[in-house]
């Protein structure tokens, strides 16, 4: 039975299916069940198993006997990786405190068991280098950690060099804008700092607007934010907050204001701070226990593969006549 | 037209190519049996010199447009035609010299590299703009296992052109000098064994400079869903002469449908794709 399982012509098959299944998911369509891959994978996997137990060709050579394990427990990692990951997206503006609630579009495995509720960090500023012709190049974003004795710890981070706590990887993105810090002082109640998140720039610079309703009140209140941050296409720029203004356009009930940081405005439903204007940077945040398991696992397993065809090479002269089939090796 | 600093490098490195093809060609031609040349092995030497000639005029090329443009040929197509010229040239011209069976094959590898110089010959050589991802120090070492994976691809392609070749009376004439058809498989399927290691690990490189880049070390985009397909029909390859006594001509076969497939993962799937990936941003 085993050996049956075993065959090559088994393996064959397995390894069609999932050139199949890998077609099939070519740009990871919805429409595409992840069974086209865990299904010849698992064919294959059995397959490997059985060989590696039954076949002298794989048990009795060390090479590929080490290669095929490492094959073996590659699919192994990497099923357990989608079992225990987490994939998501954050917008964090300047001075912010991470939050778990802060986390948008999550897609988790359902072992998923991190300490990502531990993880403390605060935003910065940043900077991000523009080549001629608005050609996006380095990010340098700033947080701030944590230290020993509540001393706080600057690290700056960007496109490859991620943010790591507790395992979890933060890798900023091109997400990235400003921020117009907002108090809204109600007629009745207690007043109200926020934030409204304006689109990513420079994508949308032409569009940067939203809205915002406040608690208990029908009342629309639309933004539009004028930005002067020096942007050009003619040569390089550097976009950094801290050398940009806005001016902050609000409509609400027919009515339209242009307010500059510090002034107000007085609507309806009571009146509107405008208090500053700040950037938020867009992350993804990324958490898979198993790649550096990976990683070292498939390497051992291509040196095995190495040595193996290390000594068959040696053993048959290049311009021989030797047969390399079967197992005259 | 300007004519940028890079451009007479490259032609001229691409003329050695050219003679080296045509010496090849008549060193197998039966007209050339009774020359001298042939008889005593002078003109492999010829083709071997012309390759390196070659090699060396687009290294001058490559560098020259380093100079020119501040990074190296990373991202536009024109850059990674020129370099692929290049290191397939270089890394055949060191098989040519070890491995003297396969020598008359090159009149089936050079052609393919001609390809590739008469499609980067039609290309603007335009300035591209060097990404932020590009910076990651793995970039190097997943391109160069990826230059060895298809350069040793690209001589099994020449030694599984001589198998299919040689089913006619033409191409027997032409390889009369090459081993037999048995030596010839064997030897074309080690490179494929070579291949596979250095795909491998090319993969495992990829996926990790994905990691630092994109956040992901694995997301079925084009490119990577093309590249694990020319790994596993290496795989399946492998696996189908191991189980399967297979005729010469259908091995050369396979080898050639495996290559065709790593060339459209290189030179096709990034450049007519819309994924983020799209191989250099």
């Amino acid at each position: 039975m085993l050996r049956r399982l075993a065959s090559l012509k088994f393996t064959l098959v397995g390894m069609v299916l999932l050139a199949g299944g890998a077609a099939l998911s070519y740009g990871n369509p919805v429409e595409t069940s992840v069974w086209v891959l865990i299904v010849p994978l698992a064919l294959l996997a059995l397959n490997l198993a059985a060989a590696i137990v039954t076949n002298p060709r794989i048990n009795r050579q060390p090479g590929l006997l080490v290669f095929h394990i490492c094959l073996l427990a590659t699919v192994l990692l990497a099923g357990l990786g989608r079992l225990t990951h987490l994939d998501a997206h954050l917008e964090i503006a300047q001075n912010e405190v991470f939050s778990t609630d802060t986390l948008q579009e999550v897609k988790k495995g359902p072992w998923h068991s991190g300490n990502l509720d531990k993880i403390q960090f605060i935003q910065g500023t940043y900077t991000v280098n523009y080549a001629k012709g608005l050609k996006r190049g380095l990010t340098h974003s700033e947080v701030f950690l944590p230290g020993l004795g509540g001393a706080t710890v600057v690290q700056i981070v960007g496109d490859d060099r991620p943010l790591i706590l507790e395992r979890y990887r933060f890798y900023t993105t091109h997400n990235k804008g400003f921020v117009p810090i907002l108090t809204w002082l109600p007629n009745q109640g207690e007043p109200v700092t926020g934030r409204i998140n304006m689109p990513a720039y420079p994508l949308y610079d032409y569009k940067q607007d939203n809205s915002w309703i406040p608690s208990g009140t029908k009342e629309e209140i639309k933004f539009w934010l004028q930005l002067q941050t020096g942007m050009t296409m003619d040569e390089a720029w550097v976009l950094d907050g801290r050398n940009a203004t806005g001016t902050l356009v609000v409509t609400s009930g027919g009515k339209r204001t242009e307010l500059e940081p510090g002034d107000e405005v007085s609507l309806e439903h009571g009146r509107l701070r405008f208090e500053s204007l700040t950037t938020w940077m867009g992350y993804r945040v990324f958490y898979d226990p198993t790649i550096q398991w990976l990683f070292w696992v498939t390497v051992v397993g291509v040196f095995g593969l190495t040595h193996f065809f290390w000594v068959k090479l040696n053993l048959v002269p290049w311009m021989d006549e030797g047969d390399e089939r079967g197992s005259k090796v | 037209m300007n004519i940028v600093a890079e451009q007479p490098w490259l032609w001229a490195g691409l003329g050695a190519y050219l003679v080296a093809t045509l010496v090849a060609m008549w060193g197998v031609s039966p007209r050339s049996e009774n020359s001298a040349l042939v008889a005593n092995k002078t003109h492999e030497k010829l083709v071997l010199g012309f390759i390196v000639l070659g090699v060396l005029l687009l290294t001058v090329a490559i560098a020259a447009r380093w100079i020119r443009i501040g990074h190296g040929p990373w991202i536009s197509l024109f850059e990674l035609l020129m370099s692929q010229v290049w290191s397939l040239g270089l890394i055949f011209a060191v098989l040519y010299w070890k491995l003297p069976g396969l020598r008359p094959s090159t009149v089936i590898v050079m052609p393919v590299m001609w390809i590739l110089g008469s499609w980067v010959l039609l290309l603007e050589p335009g300035i591209s703009h060097f990404p932020a991802t590009y910076y990651n120090v793995w970039k190097w070492s997943h391109v160069g296992l990826g230059k060895i994976f298809l350069a040793l691809l690209l001589a099994g392609v020449g030694l599984g052109g001589v198998m299919i070749l040689r089913t006619t009376e033409r191409g027997r004439t032409w390889f009369r000098a090459m081993p037999s058809d048995a030596v010839i498989d064997k030897l074309a399927w080690r490179m494929m064994m070579l291949a596979l290691v250095f795909d491998s690990l090319m993969l495992i490189a990829g996926a990790v400079w994905a990691q630092d880049a994109w956040g992901r070390y694995w997301a079925w985009d084009s490119l990577e869903t093309s590249a694990f397909l020319t790994w596993i029909f290496l795989a399946i390859g492998l696996h189908v002469r191991l189980t399967y006594k297979i005729k010469p001509w259908v091995s050369g076969a396979i080898i050639i449908g495996v290559f065709i497939m790593a060339f459209s993962t290189y030179f096709g799937i990034p450049y007519i794709s819309t994924s983020a990936h799209k191989g250099m941003v």
